[in-house]
């Protein structure tokens, strides 16, 4: 949302009565300043920070001579002004050495201001490399047993772009109708994907992958690790330096869709916390705000055929061969029976299903085997990234063992 | 492919990790000359500067309404708007209304029947008359 | 008793010997009906089971009362053939366990077949010649039950030819046509229903 400038045309708009509460205004104005200082942002740790600021501008010494309007994002100095940017800070427990000016960096998107000085390109780099990093260290240390398709669908519902856009509307972060210097700096700055614009292309061309105008060749899943993003789709590979001024250019003209741009910006917000508060910070930051979520792993698997499955299963780990037993039924031969099923390997019980028929209930069955061989979590997890901490205890190593099932 | 990943969005536990106040912004409206805003006037003078203090969480705004009755609007996180109007109340009374702003969810009021509402599973499961000790009637 | 104070059904003077004594009509709102109450309290006077635990029995021990849930046990709850060697739940669970015997286990739900491994180089030359010379007489069926293996056998080994496959699709095509609509949707549901096992909707 674009703020007109009130200084301009106030006072013909406001009336006699309101302008004689000048003073009354001023007061909560200081009122609304010293919330903004209050904030857990103003501790003297800070005065470093703020006088390095004016070194930013320096790389662009035209900027600050000009007028708001002509610049393509907010100035460095409004940050301190906006008691939206203030709020934001203190709604979402940001450390106090993360100072006001970093965060309404992080709120600039490259489509809005295309100069790697002044928007979160950098930050959000960082801060996606460190939140790939930490979920998928979790998930593989927590359930070790996961297969890859799962993983990937794990990874894309704690730190997907749906995800992390849902997590920037929670935390009460609203966009800008059209990017500008002067806009208060606590919105979202990003340029909009002009009307009718594809959003998910259907087929991403120049990829890393070899034969990749092959669509009909088979993919398999441990490629996917190699060529695609953490998500398993595939991703555009990397543009030489020489070419990145040409693409950039392009990119800017399209704009970015809205769901992009916030989760751009919660990278970025992640990275600035790493990059001001230090690594103990960002892992609270991440344990508290996406840790946090729910997300029941076991709703995440669609199997095929799980019978061969978990006969391949066993067969690989010298298991005795699984056998379907009746545990329980009634109505056999009634409209609507229910049979219980478990599924047996010597006189061990795998898991059980309940279905109408004897073969869903073996299918449900056998799925629920498979899904307590995958979803075996050891006791007190560590991850690899707990051994950053001063005085962690020595480093034991995770379970690993062959995991997925591979037919 | 024997087993495909199933994508899905995981969902917010406001609290459970980091707790974000819902209430985002509080707007403040008053008139210098009606006597309803007598009391929104005082609170603004001596009263707003501690609230503001104890919540940097929340966005305020201070406008004059010229003519009109003196309110308070709060926007929450989840879009909605709860507008309370506090002609002729007192400063304490005022402050008791924002506070009721600053700690609603912004959701609409509901009757809550259930004692408890949770996404998590039930520790003992769902009953199944299959399971368990199978007694004979 | 709540309800009973806030919509009586009948006026209380009405009902005379809800009052036991003229004393305790003050405190009438909280008492509980003696009726209500007489048939609860014979309700929970059951006799001792096994399950209530060894309360009786041993009253100087500590105990536990195991009662384990009535409903399907939890994916997460990984069975202890599954577990690592090096678990500590698996030592655990094995100690408590007690052993129980292969005759106590329920009935199977299919016999599962001996594999007799009969098959020569020679007969997979056989079946692929027979699948290539005459797809229509000799169908995947007919081969495995005149070799006496399964048709996965059969599909493992060999395949029909193109021409086989496209009449066959026909064939189904002309069957799926006279379907009714009513008969085309149960078609579907059913489908969707065994994709939603996999699922485990």
């Amino acid at each position: 949302m674009k703020r007109l400038q009130l200084q301009r045309w106030s006072g013909s708009v406001l009336s006699a009565q309101a302008r004689t509460g000048g003073r009354l205004q001023q007061r909560l104005y200081t009122a609304i300043r010293h919330q903004s200082t209050a904030s857990p942002a103003a501790p003297a740790g800070h005065d470093q920070l703020i006088r390095e600021q004016p070194q930013a501008p320096s790389i662009r010494p035209s900027r600050p001579s000009q007028s708001r309007y002509n610049l393509p994002s907010p100035p460095v100095e409004a940050a301190r002004e906006s008691a939206k940017l203030a709020s934001l800070h203190a709604r979402l427990y940001l450390p106090s050495r993360l100072p006001l000016e970093t965060l309404a960096r992080s709120l600039v998107d490259a489509s809005a201001d295309p100069d790697p000085n002044f928007n979160n390109e950098s930050l959000a780099t960082l801060g996606h490399d460190l939140l790939t990093q930490y979920t998928s260290e979790y998930l593989v240390c927590t359930y070790p047993r996961l297969p890859l398709t799962v993983v990937f669908a794990a990874m894309y519902a704690y730190v997907g772009p749906k995800t992390l856009a849902a997590m920037a509307k929670e935390w009460g972060v609203e966009s800008v109708a059209a990017p500008g210097g002067e806009v208060d700096p606590g919105y979202l700055q990003f340029r909009r994907l002009p009307p009718g614009a594809e959003v998910n292309p259907e087929l991403i061309t120049g990829t890393e992958r070899p034969h990749e105008e092959e669509t009909h060749w088979r993919k398999s899943v441990t490629s996917r690790v190699v060529y695609d993003n953490e998500y398993g789709d595939p991703v555009k590979a990397g543009v030489p330096p020489s070419e990145l001024p040409e693409r950039e250019a392009k990119n800017n003209n399209l704009g970015v869709s809205h769901e992009q741009a916030s989760s751009t910006f919660v990278h970025a917000l992640m990275g600035a916390v790493y990059l001001h508060a230090g690594r103990p910070a960002a892992k609270r930051f991440f344990e508290q705000h996406f840790l946090s979520r729910h997300l029941n792993i076991s709703d995440l698997f669609n199997f095929s055929s799980p019978a061969r499955d978990l006969a391949r299963l066993c067969a690989r780990e010298n298991f005795d061969a699984p056998v379907a037993r009746i545990i329980s039924e009634t109505g056999r031969k009634s409209r609507s029976p229910v049979f219980v099923v478990g599924i047996y390997s010597g006189a061990d019980k795998l898991g059980e299903g309940a279905g109408a028929s004897l073969l869903e209930a073996r299918f449900r069955a056998c799925v629920a085997s498979l899904k307590g061989w995958y979803l075996y979590s050891p006791l007190n997890v560590r991850v690899p990234s707990s051994m950053e901490e001063e005085g962690a205890a020595p480093w034991k190593p995770v379970h690993v063992d062959l995991g997925e099932v591979i037919i | 492919m024997p087993i495909q990943g199933i994508r899905t969005v995981a969902s917010a536990r406001n609290g459970v990790g980091a707790f974000i106040l819902q209430c985002k912004q509080l707007d403040f409206h008053y008139c210098d000359w009606a006597g309803s805003s007598r009391g929104m006037v005082a609170y603004l003078r001596h009263h707003l500067h501690a609230f503001a203090k104890a919540n940097p969480q929340i966005e305020i705004r201070v406008s004059p309404r010229p003519n009109k009755h003196p309110v308070i609007r709060g926007v929450f996180v989840n879009g909605r708007e709860k507008v309370i109007c506090v002609r002729n109340l007192e400063p304490e009374q005022i402050g008791k209304k924002a506070n009721l702003l600053r700690e609603a969810s912004g959701e609409k009021l509901k009757r809550t029947t259930k004692p408890v509402t949770s996404i998590n599973e039930s520790v003992r499961g769902i009953w199944s008359p299959y399971h368990g000790g199978l007694n004979g009637v | 008793m709540a309800h009973c104070i806030a919509a009586p059904k009948r006026p209380l003077v009405a009902l005379p010997f809800l009052l036991p004594s003229p004393c305790e009509s003050i405190a009438l709102a909280l008492r509980r009906n003696q009726s209500s109450y007489r048939r609860t309290k014979q309700r929970l006077r059951v006799k001792p089971d096994a399950s209530f635990g060894s309360s009786l029995t041993h009253t100087q021990e500590d105990h536990i009362v195991h009662n384990p849930p009535s409903s399907a046990p939890s994916v997460y709850l990984t069975p202890t053939k599954f577990l690592p060697s090096g678990d500590i739940r698996r030592n655990l669970r094995l100690a408590s366990v007690k052993n129980n015997d292969a005759e106590a286990l329920p009935p199977v739900v299919r016999a599962p077949s001996e594999k007799k491994y009969h098959l020569t180089p020679s007969d997979i030359r056989e079946i692929r010649r027979l699948r290539a010379t005459d797809p229509m007489m000799w169908s995947r069926l007919k081969l495995a039950k005149h070799f006496e293996c399964s048709p996965i056998f059969i599909s493992l080994v060999c395949e029909t030819s193109p021409q086989k496959k496209e009449i066959q699709k026909r064939v189904l095509e002309a069957v799926q046509s006279r379907w009714g609509s009513k008969r085309r949707m149960a078609r579907e549901d059913r489908q969707l229903r065994k994709d939603a096992w996999g699922r485990d909707e």
